[in-house]
């Protein structure tokens, strides 16, 4: 099947979902406010066996995270990339672990970085930050050289110290 | 007890005293900047708690403050021993965003670095395997070796280690006049070299002693644990990003995909030997078939790229496993956001946690080479 | 490879090594000679070397780096076309990508294959000071030190830089011939975002106008796609930007750093795509910005060119009330009466000067200072005087028979010509003279030629050589396209006339030298090499003059004029404290300077004003 026919095969089902098919083998789905759970174990049971990543983008101007999941068959050599949109005052969504268990730590990443709550993960203590204090560093209104003065005292404008 | 002292007592019963022990940077075994906390009993490891952050470059986040090019002299460093792929992966998942397609000879010099770059991390991790079982001589000789492969990367890209060679249309210099005898002549004496690879650790009865058993995994689980590369097809798992979702110039070069049976340390290092030769012969291919022509697309001043608004994702089998870049771009000079999928993470994140209780302490770091764990790519 | 095999002895291998030479051991490299010459290779990314007399300072190496490791500090090249500057750079952040390298615009900053750098901070100097220390060594400012063992070089074919110019639609010769329409038709919209996104926004080019327009800035904007942006960033130096992105002489775009690797940024082309996206009402709303409020103050312009109408906008804007004295019927002097409608269309001309009227100045057409008006009368209800009233009389060869009918001036007929007045065409012509108004004149006579006979037939002749000719190149091509002859390296001798007196011809003579040893005008020639041109009309195009008649003696006598020009200050302050001058009168004709001068004087008489109460 190439993605076409997965695009094809996926709204059959999810009817209303924006579901394109893109460059020669991708497919994007936009899936927001609905059981992420549920459509992921779907499409995985189409054969969608490699979750390559977790990740998010911050659409700050549209108050909205967009949680991602880059996930890859083996069988179909095709490439699905879920975009799953939650609130940015309360972002909450579920865990996929039951799907992928190494989801696990790229959720715990993404909790690190963005301050997305994946219910039911067990374990979404920082990963790569030691005593991290201020808000999650991948939003788009932390500031860098805001950050470095304020931490570490910089004087030049780019956040060094001249 | 002062702070200093590593070795922390943390429990005890009866029988035994239980410590917690900091398998880090300063371990001569431990691969980079990183570290495993292990609770340990003797020499058997209870239970693992993963330490990363060390080298924590905050990566992702700079290369939204960068232009599109720029970022070029980034992501190499995301890889070091491997830097290529990245390089690759971010071109390729621009391309996709822009819409275009590289010249033919663009690809061909793409995926010539790529395999350069394969072989080098090869041999690298090799040594390092030989290395982390005391064979120190296995990796001096195969860092010698690795550096006749560095020359020729200075020699086409201008740096030995941090190529910044491959940009958004194709690459950045065409291949130097006499390179491509020189580099044939070179496949032919890494060629003869394997007999001495083999002799020197292949053949060697420590790593069957050693490697045999370690971090066994089966081709189903180390699907749904996101293990790729060259460990997956240890397991038998026939899957191969160069083959499944191709990019520069593989779909016009003649190969298998080779896999191993056994799912073990020992397979994960024979599958290595075996890729090793096919790098070498892949390279002769891509040398031997270079078509004339372009070697990029011309995109305009770097200053001033936009790049369509959208995202992509796109992956590079890397000598560890696929390299993914998800890019997200919203029309600007500079990136929206990059996510970056690093090979090692499945192991070295998640799978430690199944696979190394039940070890004992010498064999973490056999474990890491044989998984090709190297922290930079997830804590990047 | 049989794995099954395990060997104790295999392992032993490793001593067949043990004579042969290392390779990871790599210093000193010279021993090695993999590559041609001991050392690096080729193409190697090491320290890098400048050559600073190339080096025009543009930053854009700076711009590119990613580490910001470039700082641009003070060079000792100041030459016209460069800003001053040189890259320093500090190699504790240098990741030797080569990008600045790859973007560098006169390829004078290169890479070398020296990598080795050594420094260790003295032992006393250990503590407070190494910082310092350490910078001094690993801060440094590329110069030629390495220039004899380069590695990492980027000739034209790898260069990051946009070379290529869009290039801008225009009518083929046969088209423009058939009228005086405009035959530059503009960039589109993607050509001029396309076009602006080859700027590397340096501002080589800013130094260089003679209004120092805000080149890069307005650049940006039209590369934004925000034309209103950038017709505003115009008018804070330029309120005539229609007409300068139609013929202005584009100083800029020969020192654009772009230039010196590829064809210059088309900066006068994207200045009028800007203009012409705009409406009037639109750019009105850019222009009226009232910066000084009213002011009881009077100024009087004499003269409503360029420099006039510059004077006059910047003078509104500050709250002045102004009055322009024009002698021709419609203001916009050489620009209305010099410059053919095939390059500035009255529309684009009244637009710019409705502009500038709509600031409420007063104009008074058909107004001749001197004739219809004296200077004492204008002086007498104003508080101070502008005068920009350019060079207007054409300068005659006065060779024998000059004088008959058929001979013309340039200027003469160009105006009539633009007013769309009649004049007695002749099917073939001969032009004195090698610049832009020379040509102007050739093609607007082909055109009418064209028209009235069905072919062209103009020889133009004039002392320079080929390659010397003060026109613009493309003005020079074109001409030629449009079936202008032009006969170079000739100087002319007299009018040949036949047997009843009227025109028949010119006789020319070869041109060997222009100047004499001293660097004066004073042609050599050489009588033996006769050539004549048939012709039944000529033209002398060969220069303009001004007239001061009507300043008057007592204030000529106060003026200082060296060959035929007003000695001003930069200002264009006059030794007459309420009397200020510029444009032509003062620089020369160049539209552009024109508008500088007007600028500059609006500033000069706002400070005398200030400084009268
Ligand atoms: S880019 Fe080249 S010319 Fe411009 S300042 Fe840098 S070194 Fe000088
Ligand atoms: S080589 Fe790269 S990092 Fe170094 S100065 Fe040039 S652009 Fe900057
Ligand atoms: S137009 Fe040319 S000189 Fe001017 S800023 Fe742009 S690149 Fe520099």
């Amino acid at each position: 099947m190439n993605n076409n026919d997965i695009a094809e095969k996926i709204k059959a089902v999810y009817k209303d979902l924006e579901v394109k098919p893109k460059y020669s083998n991708q497919v994007e789905i936009r899936a927001d406010g609905i059981d992420i759970v549920g459509l992921l174990a779907f499409i995985k049971s189409l054969g969608f066996e490699h979750l390559s990543n977790v990740t998010c983008v911050d659409w700050i101007k549209e108050k909205r995270f967009d949680v991602i999941y880059n996930v890859w068959s083996y069988t179909h050599k095709v490439h699905i990339t879920v975009k799953s949109g939650i609130d940015r005052d309360n972002p909450e969504i579920p865990t996929v672990m039951s799907l992928w268990p190494q989801a696990q730590v790229y959720e715990r990443e993404t909790h690190e970085m963005f301050g997305v709550k994946f219910l039911g993960n067990p374990d979404l203590s920082p990963l790569f930050l030691h005593n991290w204090k201020d808000i999650p560093p991948l939003r788009k209104d932390f500031d860098t050289v805001e950050y470095s003065k304020r931490a570490y005292g910089a004087s030049s404008p780019e956040g060094g110290n001249e | 007890m002062s702070d200093w002292v590593e070795i922390t007592k943390i429990g005890e019963t009866d029988k035994y005293e239980t410590y917690e022990y900091f398998f880090g940077p300063n371990h001569p075994g431990m691969h980079g900047n990183f570290a495993y906390v292990v609770d340990v009993v003797g020499s058997t490891i209870q239970k693992v708690r993963v330490s990363a952050g060390l080298l924590h470059r905050g990566f992702e986040k700079l290369m939204e403050q960068n232009l599109w090019f720029q970022n070029i002299s980034l992501i190499p460093r995301i890889c070091v021993p491997d830097p290529d792929p990245n390089e690759a992966a971010y071109c390729t998942a621009c391309e996709k965003l822009l819409g275009i397609e590289i010249p033919d000879r663009g690809k061909f010099l793409r995926s010539l670095a790529l395999e350069m770059s394969r072989l080098t991390s090869f041999l690298m991790g090799m040594g390092a395997l030989g290395a982390m079982m005391g064979l120190y001589s296995v990796m001096y000789r195969m860092m010698d070796e690795r550096d006749n492969i560095l020359v020729f990367f200075e020699w086409l890209t201008g740096a030995r280690i941090y190529h910044m060679y491959s940009i958004p249309g194709g690459v950045r210099r065409d291949i130097p006049e006499g390179f491509k005898e020189k580099m044939l002549k070179l496949m032919d004496d890494l060629e003869y070299n394997l007999r001495e690879w083999d002799r020197l650790l292949f053949e060697n009865p420590v790593i069957h002693k050693r490697l045999k058993g370690i971090g066994t995994i089966d081709p189903v689980h180390a699907v749904e644990v996101g293990i790729t590369g060259p460990s997956l097809r240890a397991t038998g798992y026939k899957a191969d990003v160069r083959k499944d979702d191709p990019y520069a110039a593989y779909p016009y070069l003649d190969f298998d995909i080779i896999t191993t049976e056994g799912g073990d340390a020992l397979a994960r290092a024979v599958q290595i030997r075996k890729e090793y030769e096919q790098t070498i012969n892949l390279i002769r291919q891509i040398l031997k078939r270079m078509p004339g022509g372009d070697f990029k697309v011309y995109l305009g001043n770097p200053l001033k790229l936009r790049i369509p608004a959208g995202d992509a994702y796109a992956r590079v089998e890397s000598s560890k496993g696929e390299f993914g870049y998800y890019i997200v771009s919203d029309g600007g000079i500079r990136p929206y956001r990059i996510s970056v999928r690093g090979p090692s993470l499945p192991a070295g994140l998640y799978l430690c946690n199944e696979h190394l209780p039940g070890m004992r302490i010498d064999d973490i770091a056999i474990w890491m080479a044989s998984f090709a764990v190297c922290p930079p790519d997830f804590d990047r | 490879m049989n794995l099954g095999k395990k060997s104790f002895f295999s392992p032993f291998a490793f001593w067949a090594n043990a004579f042969k030479a290392p390779t990871t051991i790599r210093f000193p490299k010279e021993d090695l000679d993999f590559f041609e010459k001991p050392g690096a290779s080729p193409r190697y990314r090491g320290l890098h070397t400048n050559d600073i007399d190339k080096c025009i300072g543009c930053g854009t190496c700076s711009e590119i780096c990613p580490t910001d490791a470039i700082t641009m500090i003070e060079s000792e090249n100041k030459k016209e076309g460069t800003l001053g500057r040189k890259p320093q750079i500090d190699y504790g952040r240098c990741c030797f990508c080569g990008f600045c390298v790859d973007m560098c615009t006169t390829g004078s900053l290169q890479m070398s294959r020296v990598y080795l750098k050594n420094y260790a901070t003295p032992p006393d100097k250990i503590g407070d000071e190494e910082v310092e220390d350490i910078k001094k060594h690993f801060v440094l400012v590329p110069d030629e030190k390495f220039s004899d063992d380069l590695g990492y070089t980027t000739p034209d074919e790898y260069s990051w830089l946009d070379l290529e110019r869009v290039e801008m639609p225009q009518m083929d010769a046969e088209e423009r011939l058939q009228g005086f329409i405009e035959y530059v038709k503009g960039f589109t919209r993607e050509q001029a975002i396309k076009e602006a996104s080859r700027c590397v926004e340096c501002g080589v080019c800013t130094e260089t106008c003679p209004a120092h327009m805000r080149i890069p800035e307005y650049i940006h904007e039209i590369w934004e796609d925000d034309p209103y942006a950038s017709v505003d960033k115009m008018y804070t130096e330029n309120p005539l930007p229609g007409v300068c992105g139609r013929v202005c002489t584009h100083r800029c775009e020969t020192v654009c750093s772009i230039g010196h690797r590829g064809e210059p940024v088309a900066i006068r082309w994207l200045k009028r795509y800007a203009v012409d996206q705009l409406s009037i009402d639109k750019i009105k709303n850019i222009a009226h910005v009232f910066k000084g409020g009213k002011k009881e103050k009077h100024v009087s312009i004499i003269g409503s060119g360029p420099s006039g109408l510059t004077c006059a906008y910047y003078l509104s804007v500050m709250g002045y009330k102004i009055t322009i004295y024009e002698a021709k019927p419609l203001a916009g002097g050489i620009m209305r009466y010099g410059i053919p409608n095939y390059r500035l269309p009255d529309e684009a001309l009244d637009k710019d000067i409705d502009v500038i009227l709509s600031m409420g100045v007063e104009i008074k057409t058909n107004t001749e200072v001197g004739r219809d008006i004296t200077i004492e009368e204008i002086k007498k209800n104003s508080d101070a005087v502008f005068i920009g009233t350019g060079f207007m009389e054409s300068r005659s060869t006065k060779i024998k028979n000059v004088d008959r009918p058929g001979c013309y001036r340039a200027l003469d007929l160009l105006a009539k010509i633009s007013r769309g007045e009649k004049i007695e065409l002749k099917e073939k012509v001969v032009i004195i003279g090698g610049g832009n108004v020379a040509f102007d004149i050739g093609r607007s006579i082909a055109r009418l030629q064209k028209a009235e006979f069905g072919k062209v037939g103009v020889t133009l002749t004039c002392l320079e050589k080929r390659d010397e000719m003060l026109a613009d190149e493309e003005e020079i091509i074109e001409g030629q396209e449009e079936g202008l002859v032009i006969k170079p390296g000739r100087s002319p001798k007299e009018v040949l006339l036949d047997e009843n007196g009227n025109v028949r011809g010119l006789r020319t003579v070869k041109c060997v030298k222009i100047f004499d040893d001293q660097g004066r005008f004073n042609p050599t020639v050489d009588e033996s090499d006769v050539e004549d041109y048939e012709g039944y009309m000529v033209v002398e195009a060969i220069g303009q003059a001004p007239n001061y008649d009507y300043l008057g003696k007592d204030i000529l006598d106060k003026l200082e004029i060296v060959r035929g020009k007003i000695l001003t200050d930069e200002y264009g302050r006059t030794p007459i404290e309420w009397l200020f001058a510029g444009g032509d009168i003062v620089h020369g004709p160049d539209i552009i300077h024109g508008v500088a001068d007007g600028h500059r004087a609006a500033q000069a008489i706002d400070e005398y004003l200030m400084n009268q109460k």
